[in-house]
């Protein structure tokens, strides 16, 4: 998340609840990164937009009635993640904004949800590694 | 992993207004309420337009359901309408979770203002919105709980002992130990009503004992309430009343709200099976009082019949008379009895003579009683 959305990092302050959400969209923002810039083939500043999106919305998410806690409800991040760089590359494509390339192609034919599968996988593996994280 | 991606349709970025805290999303959702009689079409797009103060609004109505279900119906189904006309509202799956939302509001708070029609209706839109989220199974859970209380307002005891255990398992599993206490609840009052008192009683002191309990003392006083109920059936008045005690100050908030309905109810029962008739007729009322200020017109008209009994009992055939006359039209707009069911036209026509038909109304209460 673009840290220079002082708003939100202002709302959240006192509220152990949404200082958890952060935390745990924190320890995850990494590998969203990656997943739009590295696979989806988003631009930097694309990416930088999706993120501040994801995070307002994970926030909200978590607030749902009967949702699990923040850090249960990390793979559901990662599916909105995957879910969004693909609807938005698609768009750019069906535009012609945007020329796809076989390898992008490829991921945009898989369900975002298995791709996030993959992704969360990467995550479980992480978080083995470093517990604390 | 959620499998429920597959029928997502995720748009492309949408305004969802500038992030509020919880406090201020709060504020702004209690204004746009208590506005309800000055609002302007733009005034509603202001407000709801803006997700954050969306979201408190929808968890401000769900907290007033079970005290206000009329102006929570109508604020919900304002709510859902206005969602249907905005296409552009909220992030990635909200607009889908915002409509379900609302529908499933909507078609609670119908469920206790005994609608069921439209309870059903709502909750299969409430379906509808749920299925297209990220996480659906919390709200699908929900709305299958509502739609097996609505079977249970039914009469539908069976489909309810029946369903509700692999709900209670799926609430478990989503960890909602609090909804899963309300399942419980509602099989144990369904078990009741099936004539297997012991084994409501059983289930009743399970879920008395969740842990949940201390911090809801709404749904705790509705168990004391039935464990009181349950008592009362089999001839324990005394702990039966040891329970209502129990039950009331958990309740002792000054608003109606339907678990004080309930519990003025069962009071009544409990005072009328004493032989205190004049205690129980004023319980009565006091029930009814509270059905009819909360808007849920079958529960009114079932105690409505109570009452008229309580006053035959007291040889006061004339109030008797108007009590019928208040509850039959509930009675029969609502089909709380079958169509053509002998025991209305019977006590319809007994009115009609001024001579009410003490059996005619034994039967119809039976008929009531096993819905309520």
């Amino acid at each position: 998340m673009d840290s220079s959305d002082d708003r939100v990092v202002q709302a959240e302050a006192d509220d152990p609840f949404e200082l958890e959400i952060r935390g745990v969209f924190q320890g995850t923002l990494g590998l969203i990164h990656l997943a739009l810039v590295t696979h989806y083939d988003l631009e930097e500043l694309e990416a930088i937009e999706l993120e501040k999106d994801l995070y307002v919305w994970f926030v909200r998410f978590c607030a749902r009635p009967g949702n699990f806690s923040p850090s249960q409800s990390r793979p559901f991040l990662m599916v909105a993640c995957c879910q969004f760089a693909r609807e938005y590359q698609k768009y750019l494509i069906g535009t012609g904004v945007r020329e796809p390339n076989e390898k992008l192609q490829k991921l945009l034919d898989r369900e975002p949800n298995d791709v996030a599968r993959d992704f969360n996988r990467n995550l479980d593996f992480l978080n083995l590694r470093n517990p604390d994280a | 992993m959620p499998s429920s991606a597959r029928v997502l349709r995720f748009r492309a970025r949408r305004p969802s207004g500038v992030p509020l805290s919880p406090e201020e999303a709060t504020s702004a959702a209690r204004r746009y309420l208590e506005a309800a009689s000055e609002r302007s079409p733009e005034s509603t797009s202001d407000a709801l337009s803006n997700a954050d103060v969306l979201s408190s609004t929808l968890r401000l109505l769900r907290e007033q359901w079970a005290t206000s279900p009329q102006s929570v119906s109508d604020e919900a189904v304002h709510i859902y309408r206005w969602l249907q006309n905005s296409e552009r509202i909220g992030l990635f799956d909200e607009r889908d979770y915002f409509l379900g939302e609302a529908a499933f509001i909507a078609g609670t708070a119908s469920k206790f203002l005994g609608n069921r029609v439209d309870a059903l209706r709502w909750l299969d839109r409430a379906e509808a919105g749920f299925r297209h989220t990220v996480n659906a199974a919390p709200g699908l859970s929900s709305v299958s709980y509502a739609r097996l209380c609505v079977r249970f307002d039914m009469g539908r005891f069976d489909d309810v002992v029946d369903l509700m255990p692999s709900l209670v398992e799926s609430f478990k599993k989503l960890e909602m130990p609090v909804e899963a206490a309300k399942a419980k609840l509602v099989l144990a009052m369904a078990l009741k009503n099936s004539g297997r008192v012991e084994d409501a009683l059983t289930h009743l002191e399970a879920v008395g004992d969740e842990p949940c309990m201390e911090k809801n003392p709404t749904i705790r006083a509705q168990v004391l309430s039935e464990r009181g109920d349950a008592l009362r059936m089999t001839d324990r008045i005394d702990e039966a009343m040891s329970c209502y005690r129990e039950a009331l100050p958990l309740l002792a908030s000054g608003q109606a709200s339907a678990g004080r309905a309930d519990l003025r109810m069962f009071v009544a029962g409990a005072y009328r099976a004493k032989g205190a008739l004049d205690t129980a007729l004023t319980a009565f009322k006091s029930a009814a009082s509270d059905y009819k200020e909360l808007g849920m017109a079958t529960r009114a008209a079932y105690v409505g019949v109570l009452i008229s009994e309580t006053l035959l009992a007291l040889d006061r055939p004339r109030e008797a008379e108007w009590e019928i006359l208040q509850a039959l039209p509930t009675i029969e707009e609502q089909k709380m009895v079958p169509e053509g069911f002998a025991a209305v036209a019977l006590l319809r026509e007994s009115v009609k003579r001024r001579k009410t038909d003490p059996n005619a109304l034994r039967e119809l209460r039976e008929h009531l009683q096993k819905q309520n």
